[in-house]
């Protein structure tokens, strides 16, 4: 992750999904997870496009699993959060702290 | 209806529609989880469910895919490609209205025709050479067909759902046209 450069909200929530997934996870189990905790009823196109460019940017990596009948002969893409993409959500998770600490007084519960 | 296969319409026209590289993929979640929400609710809720995930599902694709790092490669060789369907459409439309006089109805039952193959044509040479320039050639077609529209480029009047079709189905003979040969293909139909 560069220096500045944080990781965007879906971003965010997404490498959160993955590391819940503990292991490798295809874009439905991301989005039946982000929808359960979070109640966002996002688009799997939303979810493949995000896995798509966190996995330009390294922090994710993907391979094709075998296809099943249950997919309509189609194969899983399945992902997992590489070292790179750890980094950038202590660094993302870190700065949100940072910049929510001492607000509590103001805001009530944030 | 199958339960591997489900809404068989829905999952052609999406996997010809849909770009990038995670589309099978995404398919196959869609259709998994179909096959789920079939067992937990009804088959018209499983539907409703599929379509409206599919067609969210669109946008987020396209905008990914033009977004994607070869897209100057794609961009160009459907701007050829368009450059080329342009000039078989002008040669088509000149030989129709040598033929027919413009506001006869051979003429405005051809015009479609001709617009319609010329982009399916189109679509078939843009998939052939580069996987992503379809979806940039579809773009280009509607872009060139709203700006037509919106500057009454038509000189016979014609009801708006004929101007609404060739703004929809336009795009759609582009995107649609490569995987329907690829299907023909498989089955040995054509070469």
């Amino acid at each position: 992750m560069k220096r500045g450069e944080l990781l965007g909200s879906l971003e965010h929530i997404i490498l959160l999904a993955l590391v819940r997934a503990d292991g490798d996870a295809h874009g439905m189990i991301v989005r039946r997870e982000i929808e359960q905790r979070t109640g966002r009823n996002i688009s799997i196109g939303a979810v493949y496009a995000t896995l798509e460019r966190l996995e330009e940017k390294g922090y994710v990596s993907s391979f094709t699993g075998q296809p099943t009948p249950q997919r309509g002969g189609r194969a899983k893409r399945l992902f997992r959060v590489e070292a790179a993409g750890k980094r950038a959500l202590q660094i993302s998770g870190q700065t949100i702290r940072s910049m929510t600490a001492g607000l509590k007084d103001r805001w009530g519960t944030i | 209806m199958s339960r591997s296969s489900p809404l068989p319409f829905a999952c052609w026209l999406f996997e010809s529609v849909l770009p990038g590289p995670y589309r099978e993929a995404m398919l196959g979640d869609l259709v998994e989880e179909y096959t789920l929400r079939i067992d937990s609710t009804s088959s018209f809720t499983a539907s409703i469910w599929f379509w409206s995930q599919a067609c969210r599902s669109v946008p987020s694709m396209i905008r990914s895919s033009l977004r994607s790092r070869n897209c100057f490669i794609s961009l160009s060789v459907a701007t050829g490609i368009y450059l080329f369907i342009e000039m078989l459409k002008f040669a088509a439309d000149f030989t129709i209205s040598k033929l027919f006089a413009p506001g006869q109805s051979a003429h405005v039952v051809l015009a479609p025709i001709v617009f319609l193959l010329a982009n399916a044509i189109g679509g078939c040479v843009a998939a052939r050479i580069r996987r992503g320039a379809p979806t940039f050639l579809a773009l280009l077609v509607t872009i060139t067909v709203a700006v037509l529209i919106d500057l009454k480029g038509c000189s016979i009047p014609v009801p708006w759902w004929y101007q609404f079709g060739f703004l929809t189905l336009g795009p759609l003979s582009v995107l649609v046209a490569p995987a329907f040969l690829g299907r023909l293909k498989q089955r040995g139909l054509v070469m």
